[in-house]
């Protein structure tokens, strides 16, 4: 047997020894397994919740908000927690707009669920009763304007609902990245109802500018859809275009049978006689002097009957413009060849997608020489056998408005991050040179006398600015060949004339006047004049008051009394006329003072601004109409 | 003597102890109370921006064209013609 010492050494040796595997084990425990377990008892006592992300907002042009997004509620009711379940149950009728029957029904079960969703003005009252919970909650889109480019914007996908229009297109953009938030369990693993932390922040998505004006786009789909209304037409496209940058400021729709203006192709008939004469200009082949007879408006080619509404003789290029003569342009394209004539439709942007940010694009029409009949140089110079949507029927009308040079299309201006940051900026981007600059003003005088010298295209005329434009009416295509009784009518214009801020295609189906003159055109007329007397708008209007005004008699059917519209700065003229005394506009706005002297045949020159204090001459003076009268205007506290 | 210096020493570290637990607890109380302000104040938002949002809708449908115009016929207006529009351009130097 040992020595005492020497046990107790063993002893205190077996409690060293225990001592030490101890501090390993709890070394083990807490430095090598310790993130393990610390995972393991967080994950028993809380719960990781992704929280969504706010999506980008969806801007026009100027900042106005056209998609939003809001939180939105589920609400979730213990039954047996109410307090006071009668008035409880009134309450929760009303907040969530459910019958009284309804709500009872669903709180007899224990727990009665609410899908709703519901704003967070709903539920405010509810927060505050015992048994509703608001755990649940969502984001969703909100439109300010309700039926505001509902089309374009589109609406983002959820299950079994796919996404559609811009929301689409831009999703990527426009949805944010989900935080995180750390909430406590109960024991049975239901989540407390306890303040929750924050692990990571939802970052909202980007916020996109669109090129859409809403004020243009409001104008534009409440012209067609009267329009549709009013001509019984099956549906409608209509398209504005800023010619010098390509950006698109309204786009709508409308009809069944129309998917959107950049994927709905049609034959667009008159107005594609513009890629002939574009191509015979451009080539050196003709001038816009040049005349062809128009065989008294039947002219039969190889057995195939040519007809024009409009009986005539010589026609020179102008003309052919003017009365839409089939028979003039069929034979302005004998003087092209299959390739120069292909190639001009393809540089105007025929029969290729355009590449604009809206899903589902079509390219259009347009086959290969090789693949043409004998008389499809013909048809092609009359709108047919192509097909366009009327988005690339707008940019190609661009060209002639921007000198000769093809703009990409684009619906996106700006892309910010969340933090504020311009992430994209649009730049204008030039595709390709079409036409020498000389040949697209030329061809500018062209459609301006469609509109302005008794054309097809006089109702869609306006007596202070000039439009210039071109009709087109077709036959619609169908299985069976060419309907007699279907036409899509269009109209393609540029605003104003000699300095074209704006390029718009109008299409309607099947209207029940037919013509585009009669239906296309006037629509034309009405989204110009009531985007010049709208109070915003895309109107550059410093250039447009520089823009010559050379109309001198108001268009057929105008019935508007006074058509006083003067050139700014005011030119001193004289007029023969009868003198008459200058009025007294001394006290009146300079605005209300302009508008007394116009209606009175006197032209304005002001100085200063606010409240008229003198005129010269003089007020009571005799003076010659067309008399420029100086207006000197103060501030209104000066004049006092 | 050395009873009563060790009872004081005891008293020390109770109270040095109980100070931390309370100074703890007063921490938690603060945090749940200044959590719960937050959430009061994440929902006094939500509720704003509801009505923010309800109010934009209510004044774009009010200045819609759509209200706007068939009110002003009823009044005997109408939209301007564009004969009836001048657009003045401000002379170099003038203030706007």
């Amino acid at each position: 047997m040992a020595k005492p010492t020497v046990r107790l050494r063993l002893v205190q040796l077996a409690f060293v020894v225990g001592l030490v595997l101890l501090l390993a084990r709890a070394a083990q425990v807490q430095l090598v397994q310790g993130a393990e377990h610390a995972a393991t008892a967080a994950s028993r006592r809380t719960t990781v919740r992704d929280l969504p992300a706010p999506r980008g907002t969806i801007y026009d042009r100027n900042g106005t908000a056209l998609a939003l997004t809001e939180q939105r509620f589920h609400v979730g009711v213990a039954s047996n927690e109410l307090r006071n379940p009668e008035a409880d149950m009134q309450l929760l009728a009303r907040q969530l707009r459910l019958g009284l029957r309804d709500v009872r029904s669903k709180l007899r079960e224990r727990w009665a669920h609410f899908r709703g969703p519901y704003s967070s003005l709903d539920v405010q009252p509810l927060r505050q009763m015992r048994g509703v919970h608001l755990n649940e909650w969502e984001y969703e889109r909100f439109h300010p304007h309700p039926d505001l480019a509902r089309g374009l914007l589109g609406r983002r996908g959820v299950p079994g609902r796919p996404a559609s229009g811009l929301e689409r297109i831009l999703d990527s953009l426009l949805t944010g990245t989900p935080g995180q938030a750390v909430v406590l369990k109960d024991p049975s693993g239901g989540d407390l109802e306890s303040p929750s932390r924050l692990s990571a922040f939802p970052v909202p998505g980007h916020d996109v500018w669109l090129t859409i004006d809403a004020d243009l786009q409001e104008i534009v789909e409440r012209a067609l859809a009267d329009a549709v209304e009013q001509f019984d037409a099956g549906g409608g496209d209509v398209v504005v275009l800023d010619p010098g940058t390509g950006e698109i400021l309204a786009a709508a729709w409308r009809g069944a049978s129309t998917t959107s203006a950049f994927a709905s192709t049609f034959e667009p008939g008159s107005t594609a006689k513009l890629f002939t004469a574009s191509a015979v200009l451009a080539h050196g082949l003709a001038r816009a002097g040049d005349s062809v007879w128009t065989e008294r408006g039947r002219y039969d080619l190889n057995g195939r009957i040519i007809r024009d509404e409009h009986e005539s003789g010589w026609l020179n290029l102008r003309g052919v413009f003017r009365y839409s003569s089939n028979i003039g342009i069929a034979k302005f394209s004998h003087l092209l060849t299959p390739e120069l004539q292909f190639r001009m439709l393809r540089d105007f942007g025929v029969g290729t997608p355009t590449g604009v940010e809206f899903p589902l694009e079509a390219e259009g029409r347009l086959r290969l020489p090789h693949q043409w009949s004998g008389t499809s140089s013909v048809s092609l110079a009359m709108g047919y056998e192509l097909a366009v949507t009327p988005l690339q029927l707008a940019q190609a009308y661009a060209v002639i408005a921007n000198d000769g040079v093809l703009m990409q299309p684009t619906l996106v201006r700006e892309v910010r991050a969340p933090d504020g940051r311009v992430v994209y900026r649009h730049r204008p981007r030039p595709v390709r040179r079409v036409l020498p600059g000389e040949v697209a003003a030329t061809l500018r005088t062209l459609l301006r006398a469609v509109v302005y010298e008794g054309g097809t295209g006089e109702t869609a005329a306006l007596t202070s600015y000039e439009v210039a434009g071109k009709t087109g009416t077709a036959r619609r295509a169908g299985p069976g060949g060419y309907s007699r009784t279907e036409h899509v009518a269009n109209f393609a214009s540029l605003f104003p004339a000699n300095d074209p801020q704006l390029v718009m295609v109008v299409k309607l189906d099947d209207p029940r006047e037919t013509y585009a003159r009669l239906t296309a055109a006037p629509v034309t007329r009405r989204v110009l004049e009531e985007l010049l007397a709208a109070p915003h708008g895309p109107l550059d209007r410093a250039r447009l008051s520089r823009s010559q005004v050379s109309v001198t008699s108001a268009p057929p059917g105008d019935a508007l009394p006074e058509p006083w519209v003067v050139p700014w700065p005011a030119r001193q003229t004289t007029d023969s006329a009868t003198p008459r005394a200058i009025p007294d506009v001394a006290g009146l706005t300079l605005r209300s003072a302009a508008r007394a002297l116009h209606a009175a045949g006197f032209q304005v020159r002001a100085e200063g601004w606010g409240i008229v204090a003198a005129t010269d001459p003089a007020p009571g003076k005799q003076a010659a109409p067309g008399t420029v009268v100086t207006v000197r205007a103060r501030p209104a506290s000066r004049t006092r | 003597m050395a009873q009563a210096r060790g009872r004081l020493w005891v008293i020390v570290w109770l109270g040095f102890v109980l100070g931390i637990l309370a100074w703890v607890v007063a921490r938690q109380t603060s945090a749940v109370v200044t959590a719960s302000e937050l959430e009061e104040r994440r929902n006094e938002r939500r509720v704003l921006e509801g009505r923010k949002a309800q109010l934009l809708r209510r004044i774009s449908t009010a200045e819609s064209r759509a209200i706007l115009i068939p009110r002003a016929r009823a009044l005997g207006l109408r939209p301007a013609a564009d004969s009836e529009l001048v657009i003045l351009e401000a002379l170099p130097g003038e203030r706007r």
